[in-house]
């Protein structure tokens, strides 16, 4: 087995009482554990105090009002994804929450879980005794501070790279972006609020703007008048349990057949998703195959895709053309 | 070689609560170390070894349980976690359909080593018991997606979890019809 | 009087311990405790390839909870299960020859002190050159393997059958091809686990997850330097294994060895990067072949230059190299035929005996190649293997004896059960059919280390309730052997399943038994039992016979009674008839033995490497779905039809075909076993999410074909199911790629990067012309 490194664990009751122990220094917020406990097993990242949410009810829920629909972030993915609610409002959103890993993952799992999924790296998802076979790297080092790692200043990835860009492997990310989705985070000095894109920095080390005393309690999608189409592209090898290799999220809002707005999102490149400028091209055209071809292209000559995740990235680039034209074309039949 | 009474002046103690929920029916209460697993309370601490564990890191589903009648993989669930709550273990299957499933895999020979077959069971126990109806092969094929088989290649544990969902509707309709 | 109808051979029957499996009951090694156990941990090389300077377990040895530890110079005796080839050290002593080679060995009070003390175990390392690539290592001046006489050239097999050059030289046709297999490993969802204890009178007892709990007692007693009377190796019920647990493994070594130092019980349970490191998997192999044909498409002759890739150790990989070439020579007449195969040492985890065992890779390339031809000729590609099809009775081109063939039987099951005549022509670009055929050996006839004595034995007892008692070394790795066993007793001796009991692979009560590789329990155990069975049944019909003042000939034993055939209104309970039979002869128990033919194959040298008492015959159709622009390929359904004989029970037979073809289709498209050459030889990575075994989504529709087609050696004319069905479904595969899009890639796996690559390269290519 991976025994856990000795950490004491806390199940709070209320909001309240986890953000009181959140302020706990080296405290960590475990809700499913389906990406943590992996994680920790393998040291990648370590925790004094483990805040297990699982008995805040409050953080469970899906509504829609004021805010649009609203998803606790401790709402479980299989929940989002059999959501009348989501599947109404939302529908890329629920598809991008059933191809999330496993059936067994996703009973575990919660939305706010999904979006703070740790970035992903072939050279960092390993063990520790694999890690310092390597002498580790950037984020090893970072997330493992008591080994010192004879390449504690390398990344693998990008010779001579000085920024981690492990890359965000979450399914709910790039849509909640695309339907311009906004988080609730919350800490003992109150509520804030921020764009879901906005989460998001440029460091694979930690790529959340969240504090460690913080918690995401919840996520808000506008709901929209009008017609809209929107879908959410995965590519893996495997049928389940796989991460995304190729992760996009489409959303064109329609006057007749002519595009109003469009988004683009796509993930598992760096370390943040990337909004490709989809709107320049695809705002005023009818959407059809030849704007499909289009936004295709865009997505190529925007994204890169890294030899971090383990596939090879000239395929993923490939197959996010071919993948994104097809799902246009798919949403221009209607 | 060391003596075997070995102080342990140096270890700092870990951490030990109280862990008290609902197992295969029963009120459980063990003491239990806060940075255990569930699967490592089962099978070490409560001696139930039926749930296997193949990859202790979330990606085989040979550690599947139930809990809330929900599957669950039990290497990636605090002990903590299910604290209050009710578990479900292979050693107890639901009765309806722990005896339409168990009968229609041993008529199918749906397990050859039988590793995984506790947390395929568990996976497939829950869909039944979810959907209370015959199943079609890709429905019983999504539920176990999170199963790994090495030995069967999947074909006689689908037609068995086909089976017995059948099996138990008929039942169902037959009641029904006699009520 | 008519020879009563066989009531058990060829049912379905309910396996024997499938529910205590199923249920959770049954203990494997891992859910076994015993008071005082300590927990062990072995430390593991970083470096692939490193001079052992000194090793320090000082810090360890003070750290909470820690025991002992020890080392690889408390083992000195270097072992493997190949006695010709002993090339490794529990834990390595003079060098550490892969990442993951294992170094020392803690054991503790709890797992979590036995991990935390790998930290407290210094080792002194010197880094020297690795080796990745077998052509490199052979051809480097280092040597890798420090008990290896030939440097890096782990084993060299050429051999030579008929004038290969003349039949090249005067053939109508010749195709040519480079071939690549990838590694790939077993993937058995139990890992390794091993728990020893020592009696106060110093018998050591080792339970152990193993396929092969006989060699593991001999090397046990080798290694350890005490008598083989004074160990018990048990083999609780496996969680699979599938060659990947068939030798002694360092885990074992390490709690016999620290329960005798600690006086307590040691468990040691591998973590699965660790089952990754342990490998003993798929060996790589570079194959060049050249298959001459005359104008009608018939072989004249076939040249094959192979190079295997061996890893750290030997492992079997001597019987590997032979394998690669000896086992080719069937179902096809290949006219003549020549190998050379060599197998080199690299920095890598070993290779071994996986499924289908060193013929896997070879078939591909074969029936590539023979797919290649038979465009070629214009010829429809099973129309060119029936033609030159071997037939039952007859000799190989290498000498190996071909009993009873139903290979001509399974190409028109599969070509008839898929619509390949009618569909063939009509499925459009991008969905294709492919088709390929193989054979395998029903156990070899090659003892892994010489001995006079049978291959197989079998001990039955009956007793007074009514029962039967099968004392089996056999090992179940849950391919259910108990109950084939079962089967043959409960035939000749009239009792249901249910009333026999099979004690198996365990060393103090069970009869020597090879163990569970190479495909030999159906047919070599089998046939011991089916020698005890008839032993007891000729008493227990006497005895009847007796009271009854009739011929025994006619006293038929079925269903719990004995019956007289001649007038069936007069029959016994059978617990009657063993009552009788044990008043007349004493307590009813009865050894059965088997050993395999001397005189079926060539008496060349390696000549018995290869051959086998009978071999089964599988052919495969394979349907594709190709997207030709995203390279991934669909495996829609597999047709398996797969000559075994006899099957003894349909479900056994039905579960290994369909098995196997999940395991062969895996191997094309998704799975790849290797490390990392740039990174200092760190495996690509060690864990289930990275190694990617097909899930419920990925696996096609398969259907299992049984055929027939009896063979005098076996038991009720059984051969072997468990290795044979993998091996033509991965070139039919492969050839049905080829149908949907018209782009070959002869180095596996078909990954959809490769496929688009040549897709688009053809493309290319037919734009140019």
């Amino acid at each position: 087995m991976l025994p856990l490194l000795q950490t004491r664990i806390a199940s709070p009751r209320s909001l309240d009482e986890a953000l009181e122990l959140m302020a706990t220094p080296r405290a960590r917020a475990v809700a499913g554990g389906t990406d943590l406990l992996p994680n920790l097993k393998r040291r990648l990242g370590s925790a004094s105090l483990l805040v297990s949410l699982h008995a805040l009810s409050e953080l469970r829920g899906i509504e829609v009002g004021d805010a649009g629909l609203s998803i606790g972030a401790g709402t479980t993915l299989t929940d989002v994804a059999t959501s009348d609610l989501v599947k109404r409002h939302a529908p890329s959103l629920a598809q991008a929450a059933v191809l999330v890993a496993s059936p067994q993952i996703r009973n575990m799992g919660t939305l706010g879980g999904n979006l703070c999924l740790d970035t992903r790296c072939r050279w960092v998802n390993q063990t520790d005794f694999w890690r310092g076979a390597l002498g580790g790297c950037l984020k090893s080092a970072q997330m493992d501070p008591e080994t010192s790692f004879k390449n504690a200043d390398v990344c693998h990835v990008v010779p001579g790279g000085k920024r981690c860009v492990a890359a965000v492997s979450a399914d709910t990310v790039p849509v909640l972006i695309a339907l311009d989705a906004t988080a609730r985070v919350a800490s003992k000095r109150g509520v804030r609020r921020l764009r879901v894109v906005d989460l998001f920095v440029n460091d694979g080390v930690r790529n959340l703007a969240i504090e460690p005393d913080e918690l995401l309690i919840g996520v808000d999608v506008p709901t929209h008048a009008g017609a809209r189409r929107e879908r959410y592209v995965k590519w893996r090898v495997r049928g389940s349990i796989d991460f995304p290799l190729v992760s996009a999220a489409l959303r064109f809002d329609l006057d007749g057949d002519v595009v109003k707005d469009a988004r683009l999102v796509v993930g598992v490149l760096g370390a943040r998703p990337k909004v490709v400028g989809v709107e320049r091209v695809a705002v005023g055209r009818k959407l059809d195959a030849e704007l499909a071809t289009e936004l295709a292209e865009l997505a190529h000559r925007q994204c890169t895709p890294l030899e971090n995740v383990p596939y090879e990235a000239g395929h993923r680039r490939h197959l996010l053309r071919v993948l994104v034209r097809r799902a246009i074309e798919a949403l221009a039949q209607g | 070689m060391n003596d075997t009474d070995k102080t342990r002046a140096d270890e700092p103690a870990p951490a030990v609560s109280l862990l008290r929920f609902r197992l295969n029916g029963a009120d459980v209460s063990v003491a239990v170390e806060d940075h255990r697993t569930l699967l490592e309370v089962l099978r070490y601490g409560l001696d139930l070894t039926g749930t296997k564990q193949g990859c202790d890191e979330g990606e085989c589903g040979a550690c599947t349980v139930l809990l809330d009648d929900k599957p669950v993989l039990s290497c990636c669930t605090l002990a903590a976690q299910v604290e209050g709550r009710d578990v479900r273990t292979v050693e107890a299957l639901a009765e309806r359909e722990a005896a339409a499933l168990l009968d229609a895999f041993d008529r199918h020979d749906a397990a050859q080593c039988g590793f995984c077959t506790p947390g395929v069971l568990m996976s497939a126990e829950a869909l039944l018991m979810d959907t209370r109806r015959a199943v079609t092969m890709p429905e019983a094929a999504q539920a176990l997606s999170g199963n790994l088989c090495r030995c069967t290649g999947y074909t006689k544990i689908l037609h068995a979890v086909v089976d017995a969902s059948e099996r138990l509707a008929e039942e169902d309709a037959e009641h029904g019809a006699a009520s | 009087m008519t020879e009563p109808e066989k009531w058990q051979i060829g049912g379905h029957h309910r396996k024997l311990g499938a529910m205590e499996r199923m249920r959770g009951i049954a203990r494997y090694t891992d859910d076994l405790s015993l008071p005082r156990m300590l927990h062990a941990k072995i430390l593991r090389s970083p470096h692939a390839h490193a001079r052992i300077l000194a090793i320090d377990p000082t810090k360890a040895m003070q750290m909470p909870g820690v025991i002992a530890v020890i080392t690889g110079s408390d083992m000195p005796t270097p072992y493997g299960v190949i006695p010709w080839t002993p090339d490794e050290n529990v834990l390595a002593i003079e060098k550490a020859l892969y990442v993951g080679d294992g170094v020392a060995c803690v054991a503790a009070e709890t797992e979590d002190q036995a991990v935390a003390a790998l930290a407290g175990i210094e080792v002194e390392y010197e880094v020297l050159q690795a080796y990745f690539d077998p052509e490199e290592a052979l051809a480097a001046e280092e040597t890798i393997n420090p008990y290896a006489r030939k440097g890096n050239l782990s084993k060299e097999v050429e051999l030579a059958f008929g004038d290969v050059d003349k039949g090249l030289e005067d053939a109508a046709l010749v195709i040519e091809g480079d071939y690549e297999f990838h590694g790939t490993t077993h993937g058995a969802i139990e890992p390794h686990c091993a728990l020893a204890k020592v009696d106060p009178d110093g018998l050591l007892t080792v339970w152990s997850a193993t396929q092969v709990p006989h060699y593991l007692h001999r090397e046990l007693a080798k290694v350890l330097e005490i008598p083989a009377r004074q160990i018990r190796v048990i083999q609780p019920p496996v969680g699979g294994a599938f060659g990947g647990k068939s030798e002694p493994f360092d885990l074992e070594f390490c709690v016999a060895k620290l329960s005798q130092i600690t006086g307590r019980p040691v468990k040691l349970l591998y973590t699965r990067e660790e089952v990754f490191y342990a490998h003993r998997g798929r060996h790589p192999m570079k194959m060049h072949y050249r298959h001459g044909f005359d104008a009608k498409g018939k072989l004249v002759a076939v040249d094959a230059k192979t190079l295997l890739d061996g890893g750290a150790y030997s492992s079997f990989g001597l019987v590997t190299t032979y394998y690669s070439g000896q086992l080719l020579c069937a179902p096809y007449e290949l006219g003549s035929y020549r190998f050379h195969s060599r197998r080199a040492y690299t920095n890598k985890p070993a290779c071994g005996p996986k499924r289908g065992h060193g013929s896997v890779q070879p078939r591909f390339a074969m029936e590539v190649q023979l797919d290649k031809a038979a465009i070629a000729l214009d010829l429809d590609p099973i129309e060119l293997r029936r033609q030159n099809a071997m037939g039952s009775d007859s000799l190989t081109v290498n000498e190996l004896r071909v009993g009873s063939n139903g290979f001509l039987d399974c190409l028109a099951a599969v070509e008839l059960a898929s619509g390949w005549k009618e569909r063939r022509a009509k499925l459009g670009f991008g969905h294709g059919l492919g088709v390929a055929g193989s054979t395998y050996i029903s156990g070899t006839n090659y003892a892994i280390y010489p001995n006079e004595m049978p291959q197989a034995a079998v001990q039955i007892t009956l007793d007074r309730s009514g029962r039967a008692r099968i004392f089996s070394g056999a090992s179940d790795i849950g391919q259910g052997s108990d109950t084939m066993l079962a089967v043959i007793a409960g035939e000749e001796l009239g009792l249901p399943t249910e009333d026999i009991r099979v004690l198996s692979a365990d060393t103090d009560l069970c009869p020597v038994d090879l163990g569970a590789y190479s495909s030999r329990i159906t047919l070599m155990v089998g046939n011991a039992c089916l020698d005890a069975a008839r032993k007891l049944r000729k008493k227990v019909t006497a005895s009847v016979a007796k009271r009854w003042e009739c011929s025994a000939k006619q006293v038929s034993l079925v269903a719990r009674q004995a019956i007289d055939m001649n007038d069936p209104a007069r029959r016994v309970d059978l617990v009657e008839a063993f009552h009788w039979a044990e008043a007349d002869h004493g307590l009813l128990g009865e050894v059965g033995s088997y050993d395999t033919p001397k005189d079926r194959h060539g008496s060349y040298r390696g000549g018995a490497i290869g051959a086998s008492p009978a071999y089964s015959f599988t052919a495969h159709v394979a349907e594709v779905k190709v997207d030709d622009e995203t390279g991934e390929v669909e495996v829609v359904k597999i047709w398996c039809a797969h000559d075994c004989g006899k099957a003894i029970s349909r479900g056994l037979v039905e579960g290994q075909i369909e098995g196997s073809c999940y395991m062969g289709a895996a191997e094309v498209v998704l799975e790849s076993h290797g490390v990392n050459a740039e990174m200092g030889g760190l495996h690509h990575g060690p864990s289930f999410l990275d190694y990617r075994m097909p899930t419920t989504l990925d696996t096609a529709e398969i259907e299992a074909l049984i055929v027939e087609a009896p063979d005098a050696r076996g038991p009720h004319g059984a051969k072997e199911a468990g290795e044979g069905p993998l091996h033509s479904t991965i070139p039919a595969i492969v050839n049905a790629i080829y149908d949907a899009v018209g782009v070959r890639v002869d180095d596996l796996p078909v990954t959809p990067a490769k496929l688009v690559r040549a897709i688009e390269a053809q493309r290319a290519l037919m734009g140019d012309a």
